[in-house]
C-alpha cells in the first residue's frame, strides 16, 4: 500500500508540477501569513519585557507613579517596609542621539551601588567612573560596533531642550542578559541621569526585590498603602499585562487582519485539494475497482495533503519571518510613536509559533481537505469513473446554503442588538459571521446570476456563464475572492475615512503658525522639557502675536492611564483649536481657563463613559482629586484618552515645570520661514524642532499612513492567496473539462477561442468576486467605524466614500485574473481534439 | 596590580556578588583614584572634633563593643558591637545637580551575644551616603552619622555626640533585634601609635589615625525578639581613618580589646601575611590613671591554643589564645565566651569575619577582664578589602 502511494506520489507529482507548486505556495502563503502577524505582535511585547530585565532584573516588585515621577524618598520607603530585601531607583526615558539618522536611544539611570540586583554590573575599576566621571555610561556592544564607538568615546544626547555629552565607559552585551534587551541601552548611575535630564529629586520608578518567603501580594499591598494613592506597586506580570493592554487593540487589529488571511488561505487549501482529488477520480476509481478498500483510498488522498500541508509550512515559516522582518520598522514605529513603548529591537521566533505555524499549516490542508477526501473515498466506484457528479451536488446545496448564510447574518444581528452591545468584541464577532455568511451565499448567487446571463457565442461570456455549472469548483474560488475583496473594501473604506475625517479635525484643530518642541519629544513626552530660558524668549520674539504653552504629561484617572494637557486654554482667538462634540464652547473655555473644570477627549468620554456634568477623577503627587467635566472635544491623537486643564491648574496641581510645547501664532504677514530661522539663530546649539502649520499637517498624515502600512501588507496577501485560487481553479476545470474541451475542439472550436472562454471565466470569477466583495466590503467597514473601532478606540469616524480607489483596485483585481487566467487559458486552448473519448459521445 | 586583583572570584549567584560590590569593591574601586588624605605622623588632633568625620580619607570607622548587664530577675549578660564604616570611593561628591551624587557608602554592622544563652545576632546596611540615605554630620552638630537601616527596616541608625560620650541607636526588625545606648566616657582619649599613627605596613601612606576611648559607661536598652530588656555596663570605642588598605601580602588582621579588672586596658594587633605570620604588630596598654605605654612587637606576644571551625562558612578561627607581657608582668589566656560569635551578612559571600565576646583569665584560670577580639580574612575567599 504504501509503495503505491509513494509511487503514484511521484508521478503526480510530476505530471501536475503547476498545481503541486500553487497548492504548497496556497498552504504557504496561509501559514505565512498567520506567522508574521504572531512573530510581530510576539516581539512588540517581547521588546518591553527585554527592555525591562535588562535595568530591572529580578525585581519582585516595581513601583510606579500614576503621576510621571515619583520623588526619591519613595526609595526609602520601599527600603523600610517589612519583606523588602532591597529597593533601588530607577530613571528611564528615551534620549535622541544627536547627528543624523534620528537615532533615539533609551537612557536607564540606576544606582550602581545599591546593593546591586540588576543582571550585569559594573566591574570594581569602573565605579569610581560611574559615580564620578561626567558622561560615563555604559553600552550595549551592539550598538558601539553599529556606531564605530569604542571605550573612552564621547556622544552626544538630547532630552527637551538641552544636550548632554555622554562618554562610553563600558560595553556591556545586555542581550546575554536578556535576549529580547534593546540595543539602544545606554545605563548611567542615577546621579548622573538626574542630572543629564534635569530630574533632580524625582525617579520613574523604584524596583524591589522581596527578602526570602515573603509574599509579594502582600507586599505590594502594604507598599501601596504606604506610599498612598500616587502608586501604583505592579509584580512582573502585571507590568506585562499593563504593556500588552495598551497595545491590545493594536495587536487585535493584527490578529484579526490575520485571521481572515488564514480564513481565506484555508479557501485556497480546499480548492488546491480539490483539484488534486478531481483529477484524481478516475485513478482512484481504477484502484477501488481493483480492490483498494475505501479506508486505503482515504489513507492515500490524507497522506498526500498532509505532504502537501507540510511542504507549505516548511516554505511558509521563512516566508512568514520574512514577512515580519520586512514590517518590523512599520510596526516599530508605530510602537513608538502612538504607544511609547520601546521599538522592536529584534524578532523573536518563540516555539509556540512555530507550532502555531505547524498546526496551521498542516492542520489546515488536511482539515480542508477531509470532506472532499472523505466524500470521494464513500463513492461508489462507478461514481468515481464517472464526471461531473461533484457539481450537481454542490447546485442542489446552494440554496439551503444561502439560507444558513442569511440566518447567520440575522442570527448575529439579533444578538448584538440584545446581548453583544455591550461586549466589547462583540464587533469582531458581527463581522466573522459577514465573513461566513458570505461564502455560504456564494454558490447561490453565482448560480443565480450565471444563469441570468445570455451568452450569445462561444467566447467571453460563455466562459462567465459556464461558471454558474461547475459550482462546486468556482464557488472556493469565488467566495474566496469575495471574501479577499470584501476585506480589502471594508480596510479602504474604513481608513479612507477616518484619513478623510482626520483631515478635517487638523484642519479645525491645527491652526498655529510655528510649532517648537524638541527633538526628543516624539519619544520622551513629558521628560522632554523645553529650557524656560528658550521659552521666554520665543514669547519675546518679534512677529510672534500670541503663543500657546503646553505641558503635555501623563496621568490616572481612575485606573485609566490618559494623556494630560495643561495649555493657555484662553488664549485670545484660540477658540478654534477644541471641536466639542459635548458642551458649550465658549463657556468650557471660560471654565477651563478658570481652574475650575477640565475637557477631555471623545475616546475618554466614551470609554470611560463621561460627558458634560461628571466629574473627572485624577491623581495627583498630592492625592486624588476630582475636577468637573466642561466639554468633549475630538480628539485623534490619544487612543487611550486625554483630558485638558489649564495650565496654570495643571502646575499648581501637579507641581510640574517646565514645558513641552510652544506654539506659536504670528502677526498677519509675519513668515513662519523667518521666525523658524530666527529661533535656528538665536538657539543654534539647542535640540528644538520646529514644525510649520503645514509640516506638522503633513506629519501627522505620514504617522497616520505609516500605523495602516501593515494593514496592507497583509491585504496583499490576502489578495495574492485569493488570484493564486483562480489559477488553481482554472487549471483544475480544464483539467476536469478535458473532454468537454475536446468536444469544443472536435467542432470547430479554434484554440483562440477556447481561450478567450477560459480568460472569461478567470475574469468572470475575478468580476463575482467584487460583485459579492463590494457589499460586504461596505458592511465591513461600517462594522469596522460604528462596532470595532468604538468599542477599541472610541474615534467618530465620518463614513467617506473613496470611491476612486476602489474603482483603481478593481480594475487592478480585474487585471492580475486576467493575467492569472492566462497560464490555464492557454494550457485549455492547447487540449487536442483527441482527447475526445468514446463516453463523451 | 589591578584593584580586580584582589577580589575575589566572583561566583553564584547575582545576589550573591551584590555585597562585594557594595562593600570590597567600593573601597577597592577608589584605588586608582588619587586625591585622597593619607595618615600623617604630625597630625593635628582637636577633640571633640575629630569624634565627626573626615571628608577626604578613604576609609573611616566608628567601632564599639563592649559587655552589657541587666539587673532584672532572669536577665541576661550581653556583648554587644555597633560599627559605622564611611568608606570613600571619590575624594569629594561629584558637582551633579543630584541628591544622588555621592563620593561613596556608608556602611553599619552591629551585633547582640546573649552569652548566657550562646546566641549571636548580626545585622548589617550599606548605603550609598545621599541625605536621604546616609549622612555624616559636621562638627558640632550631634548628629556623627545616620545610616538608613537595613532592608525591612524603619529607620536609621545613628551615632550621635552627646556631650559627654556617644549614642548609638541600630535595629533590625528581621532580626528581631534592637538597641538604644547611651555612652560616657571614663578614660580620656587615648592615641594609638605615636601622635595616633598606626602603622599597616612599610609602604608611605600605610597607616591610619587612630585612637580609642577604653572605657564608656554604657546604659540604655536592648530588645531582643519583642522583650525590651533595660542594661548597664562598658563599652570601648576604636575609631580610624585613613586612606591605606591591606598590601598584597597582608591577608587580615587578629585584634584585641581587653578591659582587665586591675583597670589597666590592653589592645593588640596583628596584621596576618600570606604565610601565617604576623608581619606587623602594634599594641598599647592604659595604665588607670589614663597613662599610655605603646608597646613594641618585641614586648609582647599571642599564642593561639585552639581553633574552631565556622558550621556556617568553613572558615577555622583561632578559638583561644595565651597572651604574654613579660615587662608589665601580663600571662593571660584569652577565651571566647562562646564560639558562634562569627558575622555573616545576610547577604550571602559578604566577607565574614569573627567578631565575639571574650573572657580574660590569669595564669591560674581565675577572671582577670573581658574583652572583644576581631579576626578578619579567615576562611576562603574572604580577605577583607580595607
Amino acid at each position: 500500500m504504501i509503495r503505491v502511494f509513494l509511487r503514484g506520489l511521484a508521478a503526480h507529482f510530476r505530471a501536475g508540477r503547476t498545481l503541486l507548486i500553487l497548492s504548497v505556495l496556497g498552504v504557504a502563503l496561509g501559514v505565512a501569513s498567520v506567522l508574521s502577524v504572531q512573530i510581530l505582535n510576539g516581539s512588540a511585547l517581547g521588546a518591553f519585557e527585554g527592555g525591562l530585565r535588562a535595568v530591572s532584573g529580578e525585581a519582585d516588585l516595581t513601583i510606579l507613579g500614576k503621576v510621571p515621577t515619583v520623588p526619591d524618598a519613595w526609595v526609602r520607603e520601599a527600603m523600610s517596609e517589612r519583606g523588602v530585601a532591597a529597593a533601588w531607583p530607577v530613571v528611564r526615558t528615551p534620549v535622541k542621539l544627536e547627528g543624523p539618522g534620528g537615532v533615539f536611544l533609551d537612557l536607564a539611570g540606576v544606582d550602581v551601588l545599591a546593593p546591586v540586583w540588576f543582571p550585569w554590573d559594573v566591574p570594581p575599576g569602573e565605579v569610581a567612573a560611574a559615580l564620578g566621571a561626567p558622561g560615563w555610561a555604559a553600552v550595549s556592544e551592539k550598538l558601539a560596533r553599529e556606531r564605530g564607538w569604542a571605550v573612552g568615546d564621547v556622544f552626544d544626547v538630547s532630552s527637551g531642550s538641552r544636550r548632554v555629552r555622554l562618554r562610553v565607559g563600558l560595553l556591556v552585551d545586555f542581550r546575554k542578559v536578556s535576549p529580547l534587551a534593546g540595543d539602544r541601552l545606554v545605563v548611567l548611575d542615577i546621579a548622573q541621569a538626574q542630572d543629564a535630564l534635569g530630574l533632580e529629586g524625582a525617579v520613574h520608578q523604584v524596583d524591589v526585590k522581596l527578602s526570602p518567603g515573603a509574599s509579594r501580594a502582600e507586599v505590594g499591598e502594604r507598599l501601596a498603602r504606604r506610599l498612598g494613592p500616587a502608586a501604583q506597586v505592579l509584580t512582573p506580570e502585571q507590568r506585562r499585562s499593563q504593556a500588552a493592554g495598551l497595545l491590545s487593540a493594536f495587536r487585535l487589529n493584527l490578529t484579526a487582519l490575520s485571521l481572515i488571511s488564514l480564513l481565506v488561505g484555508a479557501f485556497l487549501v480546499h480548492t488546491t485539494t480539490q483539484a488534486a482529488l478531481v483529477r484524481r477520480r478516475a485513478e482512484l476509481g481504477l484502484l477501488r475497482s481493483l480492490g483498494t478498500t475505501r479506508r486505503q483510498v482515504l489513507a492515500i488522498l490524507v497522506a498526500e495533503v498532509a505532504l502537501l500541508g507540510v511542504l507549505g509550512t516548511l516554505l511558509g515559516i521563512p516566508i512568514g519571518y520574512w514577512a515580519a522582518a520586512a514590517n518590523v520598522e512599520a510596526v516599530s514605529a508605530t510602537l513608538s510613536n502612538l504607544y511609547l513603548l520601546e521599538g522592536i529591537g529584534s524578532l523573536g521566533l518563540e516555539p509556540w509559533v512555530l507550532a502555531l505555524a505547524v498546526a496551521v499549516g498542516l492542520g489546515g490542508a488536511v482539515a480542508g481537505a477531509l470532506l472532499p477526501a472523505l466524500e470521494l473515498s464513500r463513492r461508489d466506484t462507478r461514481a468515481l469513473l464517472a464526471p461531473f457528479s461533484l457539481h450537481e451536488r454542490v447546485g442542489k446545496a446552494a440554496p439551503r446554503l444561502a439560507v444558513a448564510g442569511c440566518a447567520i447574518l440575522a442570527g448575529t444581528g439579533v444578538w448584538y442588538a440584545g446581548l453583544g452591545r455591550g461586549w466589547r468584541p462583540a464587533g469582531f464577532v458581527v463581522a466573522l459571521s459577514l465573513l461566513i455568511a458570505l461564502p455560504a451565499m456564494t454558490p447561490w448567487l453565482l448560480r443565480t446570476l450565471c444563469g441570468r446571463l445570455r451568452a450569445r457565442g462561444f467566447g467571453l461570456a460563455y466562459g462567465v456563464k459556464a461558471l454558474g455549472v461547475k459550482l462546486g469548483t468556482t464557488s472556493f474560488a469565488v467566495a474566496a475572492l469575495g471574501i479577499a475583496v470584501a476585506m480589502l473594501v471594508g480596510i479602504t473604506v474604513m481608513v479612507g475615512s477616518f484619513r478623510r475625517t482626520l483631515e478635517v479635525w487638523i484642519d479645525a484643530t491645527i491652526r498655529a503658525d510655528v510649532y517648537v518642541t524638541t527633538e526628543s519629544w516624539r519619544r520622551a513626552r513629558e521628560t522632554a522639557v523645553l529650557d524656560p530660558a528658550v521659552v521666554s524668549a520665543l514669547l519675546r520674539l518679534p512677529g510672534v502675536r500670541s503663543a500657546d504653552r503646553l505641558r503635555r504629561t501623563r496621568a490616572f484617572s481612575g485606573e485609566r492611564r490618559i494623556a494630560l494637557v495643561g495649555r493657555d486654554v484662553g488664549m485670545p482667538g484660540g477658540e478654534g483649536r477644541f471641536v466639542l462634540i459635548e458642551g458649550d464652547r465658549a463657556d468650557a473655555i471660560r471654565r477651563v481657563a478658570a481652574g475650575e473644570a477640565a475637557m477631555i477627549g471623545e475616546p475618554l468620554a466614551r470609554k470611560a463613559g463621561l460627558g458634560v456634568g461628571d466629574r473627572l477623577p485624577l491623581t495627583a503627587p498630592g492625592g486624588n482629586f476630582e475636577i468637573p467635566i466642561a466639554g468633549v472635544y475630538l480628539d485623534y491623537a490619544e487612543e487611550h484618552g486625554s483630558a485638558v486643564l489649564d495650565l496654570s491648574a495643571l502646575e499648581s496641581r501637579f507641581g510640574l515645570a517646565g514645558l513641552t510645547n510652544v506654539d506659536l501664532y504670528l502677526e498677519p504677514g509675519a513668515s513662519p520661514e523667518r521666525i523658524m530661522d530666527s529661533i535656528r539663530g538665536r538657539f543654534p546649539d539647542a535640540p528644538l524642532e520646529l514644525l510649520s502649520n503645514r509640516r506638522l499637517r503633513e506629519e501627522i498624515l505620514e504617522i497616520f499612513d505609516q500605523t495602516f502600512a501593515v494593514t496592507r501588507l497583509l491585504q496583499g496577501m490576502a489578495l495574492l492567496i485569493a488570484v493564486a485560487g483562480i489559477t488553481l481553479t482554472l487549471l483544475v476545470l480544464a483539467r476536469e473539462r478535458v473532454s468537454e474541451l475536446a468536444l469544443y475542439r472536435a467542432l470547430g472550436a479554434s484554440r483562440r477561442r477556447i481561450l478567450r472562454v477560459f480568460l472569461g471565466e478567470g475574469v468572470g470569477m475575478a468580476g463575482l468576486g467584487i460583485l459579492l466583495g463590494v457589499p460586504g466590503g461596505v458592511a465591513l467597514a461600517m462594522i469596522l467605524i460604528r462596532l470595532v473601532n468604538r468599542a477599541y478606540f472610541g474615534w467618530t469616524i465620518v463614513p467617506s466614500w473613496p470611491v476612486a480607489a476602489l474603482a483603481r483596485q478593481a480594475a487592478v483585481l480585474l487585471a492580475a485574473a486576467a493575467a492569472a487566467s492566462l497560464y490555464p487559458a492557454i494550457r485549455a486552448s492547447r487540449t487536442p481534439a483527441t482527447e475526445l473519448r468514446r463516453d463523451d459521445l | 596590580m589591578t584593584t580586580c586583583d584582589r577580589i575575589p572570584p566572583r561566583r553564584g549567584s547575582r545576589a550573591r556578588r551584590a555585597t562585594w560590590i557594595a562593600l570590597g569593591l567600593v573601597a577597592g574601586a577608589a584605588a586608582g583614584a588619587g586625591g585622597f588624605r593619607i595618615a600623617v605622623p604630625d597630625y593635628a588632633w582637636s577633640f571633640p572634633r575629630d569624634h565627626w568625620a573626615h571628608e577626604g580619607y578613604r576609609t573611616e570607622w566608628w567601632y564599639f563593643t563592649g559587655h552589657l548587664d541587666s539587673k532584672e530577675p532572669g536577665a541576661r549578660s550581653l556583648g554587644f558591637q555597633f560599627t559605622i564604616f564611611r568608606i570613600g570611593i571619590l575624594p569629594a561628591r561629584p558637582p551633579f545637580r543630584s541628591e544622588w551624587a555621592t563620593s561613596g557608602v556608608a556602611m553599619g554592622h552591629a551585633a547582640v551575644s546573649d552569652l548566657d544563652r550562646g546566641e549571636h545576632r548580626f545585622s548589617e546596611t550599606v548605603r550609598r551616603e545621599v541625605p536621604l540615605l546616609a549622612s555624616f554630620g559636621l562638627h558640632p552638630d550631634p548628629e556623627i552619622a545616620r545610616v538608613q537601616g537595613p532592608a525591612g527596616t524603619d529607620g536609621a541608625w545613628t551615632l550621635r555626640w552627646n556631650g559627654d560620650g556617644f549614642d548609638l541607636e541600630a535595629r533590625d526588625d528581621a532580626e528581631r533585634f534592637r538597641m538604644s545606648l547611651s555612652t560616657r566616657a571614663e578614660r580620656p582619649v587615648v592615641l594609638q601609635g605615636p601622635n595616633g599613627l598606626s602603622r599597616k605596613g612599610d609602604a608611605p601612606g600605610a597607616a591610619s589615625q587612630y585612637y580609642s576611648v577604653t572605657r564608656l559607661a554604657t546604659r540604655g536598652t536592648v530588645v531582643l525578639d519583642g522583650r525590651e530588656i533595660p542594661v548597664a555596663g562598658e563599652s570601648w570605642m576604636d575609631r580610624e581613618f585613613g586612606s591605606s588598605e591591606l598590601s598584597e601580602e597582608q591577608v587580615g588582621w587578629d585584634w584585641f580589646a581587653l578591659r582587665l579588672d586591675d583597670g589597666r586596658d590592653l589592645m593588640l594587633y596583628a596584621l596576618r601575611d600570606r604565610g601565617g605570620e604576623a608581619g606587623v604588630r602594634n599594641g598599647s596598654l592604659v595604665r588607670p590613671g589614663g597613662e599610655v605605654r605603646l608597646l613594641e612587637a618585641s614586648d609582647w606576644s599571642v599564642r593561639p591554643l585552639s581553633t574552631w571551625t565556622s558550621g556556617v562558612t568553613g572558615a577555622t578561627y583561632p578559638a583561644k589564645w595565651r597572651i604574654e607581657i613579660p615587662s608589665e608582668g601580663l600571662a593571660l589566656v584569652v577565651v571566647p565566651d562562646f564560639s558562634e560569635q562569627e558575622n555573616v551578612a545576610r547577604t550571602p559571600r559578604a566577607p565574614f569575619y569573627w567578631e565575639g565576646s571574650v573572657s580574660v583569665l590569669d595564669g591560674a584560670g581565675g577572671r582577670a577582664g573581658r574583652g572583644y577580639v576581631e579576626l578578619t580574612g579567615y576562611g576562603e575567599r574572604n580577605r577583607p578589602p580595607v
